[in-house]
């Protein structure tokens, strides 16, 4: 009985979906969002501003030169799906400019000018830098800490009755907190901000990693851990290589959600009491009005943390290459 | 290799659960004794214990009365000499076919290429080592289940209706390999089937149940040499036989 089937095998091997082919009206679109960033570039240069802005003529050399790149991306065809979205941008950020920056239709100062955004990185790019790392520093500490510690809690639910009669009562008390709430205990009893912030990130995401460890254990079919017994599995091999693989689904949504809530618990212990980061920067930008620093580093900040969602995600999909689902973040 | 059978003593078992406070008897009082490399085949109607027998055999659970033994020593937990191939393929999701044929091999911490090599093309899936197991078919995930319980060689296999999900022909091959496993590795088998003429073609002793709770209703010695024809009279006269004491006196 020979099964061996190369189509089928072919089948297997190959994971990729097929491009679906292109019609008629993103072709278009994809001709268009080279000439209208150009567009652009040539208003931006040529209308003369409503105000002192600064940077206008490099703005307008960067419009063009993306409206340059655009039109190369299209003749040799790699803007077809994102075609739309480049087009769009490029209208939207003609329109902001034509509105602010030559018309002055917006109150000032709360909106700026793409010029005035396009200077705050230009001046000021050091310090948004330094701000990044800082805070990527306080996340990555807490986040892996947390999640580890998260993971292994689970475990311990899931798998020790003894340490689940210990741990679980502690869990309902101090799970369900928002971490938030202990921030100013934790600035007063630990002496240094940047702890009391890591310990409280560690809370933030050890919480839902730790739950949902527990509850995908907990749903693990007994029927795998009769197999393994039969082949004389010990105990420990019964936890990490059945029960932990077979809760990794869930694992990953703990995980998920600990990230975010280590986002939100990052902003706050920064913006009260670390002084550095993201949301340092951003309180401070926010009380002298500098507004277009506030914008800019608002767009790191959404840059940073979509960054990171989507390595996890990258992981996820290794990890659990094994399911059938089709989840794209 | 060569690997001898084990044993197996079953005195007056009794075993139950308990479903929504309510005792349910599964097993009743069921005495049997398995020389080593016998093959037996059990028979009975669906949910009658059949199963559960095999667990109880496996030591995945201890029965509420009675003792169980293998080789003379009492069987108090489960050990890979003694290896259960459950009813539905319960192939690990995470692992790759020839992971999941593997797994016995990871337990114990060695790995041998050359055998699971071997189990594969046994069972027919040459070219899917690499699949997941949702990617198989049932009667593939049941083979891929088949070699992951022979690949250690067993003392005792305990099959749970193995070749249940297979179409007749690949059935007939696998009865075939199955049987030349058992010649050729002398362990000691104890299948359970619902197809009487695969009891008869493997088998050395056929063994019928009552409805639940299990009870022994026949205990048939099937001493025709191997390779037995189908249509044998002797099997066709065993089949009938059999499948009056499963109260199918007219059906066949
Ligand atoms: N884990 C369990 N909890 C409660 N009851 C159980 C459990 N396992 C089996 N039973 C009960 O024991 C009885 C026998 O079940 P078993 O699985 O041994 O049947 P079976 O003979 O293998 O049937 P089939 O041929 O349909 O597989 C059934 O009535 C079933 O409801
Ligand atoms: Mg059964």
């Amino acid at each position: 009985m020979s099964g061996t089937n190369a189509t089928s095998q072919r089948h297997i091997n190959d994971r990729s979906l097929t491009r679906a082919s292109h019609d008629r009206p993103t072709a278009v679109i994809s001709w268009l969002a080279g000439p209208v960033w150009l567009a652009v570039a040539l208003l931006t240069w040529r209308w003369p501003d409503a105000d002192d802005f600064p940077n206008t003529s490099l703005l307008a050399a960067l419009f063009a030169f993306i409206g340059v790149i655009l039109l190369a991306a299209t003749t040799t065809g790699f803007l077809k799906k994102r075609a739309p979205w480049a087009l769009a941008i490029g209208i939207f950020l003609g329109g902001w400019e034509v509105a602010q920056a030559k018309l002055l239709k917006l109150p000032r100062p709360f909106f700026g000018t793409p010029q005035d955004l396009l200077d705050v990185f230009i001046t000021d790019w050091s310090r948004l830098g330094n701000s990044l790392l800082h805070s990527l520093g306080l996340l990555a500490v807490g986040y892996l800490v947390g999640s580890v510690s998260g993971i292994a809690i689970g475990i311990g639910l899931g798998r020790s009755p003894r340490f689940r009669y210990w741990v679980h009562p502690l869990l309902r008390a101090i799970g369900p907190l928002p971490p938030v709430a202990l921030l100013p205990l934790a600035f007063v009893l630990v002496p240094s901000s940047f702890l009391a912030g890591e310990a409280l990130m560690i809370l933030a995401s050890a919480f839902p990693v730790a739950v949902l460890t527990w509850s995908g254990i907990a749903s693990v079919d007994p029927a795998y851990y009769d197999v393994a017994r039969t082949m004389g599995a010990s105990r420990s091999f019964l936890t990490f290589r059945v029960a932990l693989p077979a809760a990794m689904p869930q694992i990953f949504v703990g995980l998920f959600m600990g990230l975010g809530a280590s986002f939100a618990m990052l902003v706050v212990a920064e913006m009260l009491g670390v002084k550095a980061g993201l949301g340092f920067y951003m309180q401070w930008a926010q009380g002298w009005a500098a507004y277009p620093n506030m914008y800019a580093a608002l767009i790191v900040m959404s840059l940073m943390c979509t960054g990171l969602i989507t390595l996890l995600f990258k992981v996820r999909d290794r990890i659990l290459i094994w399911q059938k689902d089709g989840l794209k973040w | 290799m060569v690997t001898s059978g084990l044993s197996l003593g079953l005195s007056s078992i009794h075993h139950g659960y308990t479903i929504n406070q309510d005792f349910q008897a599964a097993v009743d009082n069921v005495t049997l004794n398995i020389a080593a490399g016998e093959f037996v085949a059990l028979l009975g109607p669906s949910g009658c214990g059949k199963s559960t027998l095999l667990r109880l055999i496996a030591g995945l659970e201890a029965p509420s009365r009675g003792k169980v033994s293998s080789d003379g020593l009492p069987i108090l937990e489960p050990n890979p000499e003694r290896v259960l191939m459950f009813q539905d393929p319960t192939l690990f999701p995470w692992r790759t076919v020839r992971q999941n044929i593997a797994l016995s091999q990871d337990i114990c911490g060695k790995r041998d290429e050359a055998a699971i090599d071997g189990i594969i093309s046994l069972v027919g899936l040459k070219g899917f080592e690499r699949a997941w197991p949702h990617q198989l078919s049932g009667g593939m995930a049941q083979r891929a289940a088949l070699a992951r319980a022979l690949i250690n060689h067993p003392r005792l296999l305990l099959l749970d209706e193995p070749l249940g999900k297979l179409d007749a022909l690949t059935r007939l091959t696998m009865q075939t390999e199955l049987h030349r496993l058992w010649k050729e590795r002398s362990f000691t088998a104890v299948m359970v089937t619902h197809d009487v003429e695969e009891a008869l073609f493997l088998a050395t002793r056929v063994i019928t149940l009552s409805a639940r709770p299990a009870k022994i209703l026949s205990d048939i010695k099937v001493n025709l040499p191997f390779h037995r024809h189908r249509d044998d009279p002797e099997v066709l006269q065993l089949r009938k036989s059999i499948l009056t004491q499963l109260g199918h006196r007219d059906d066949w």
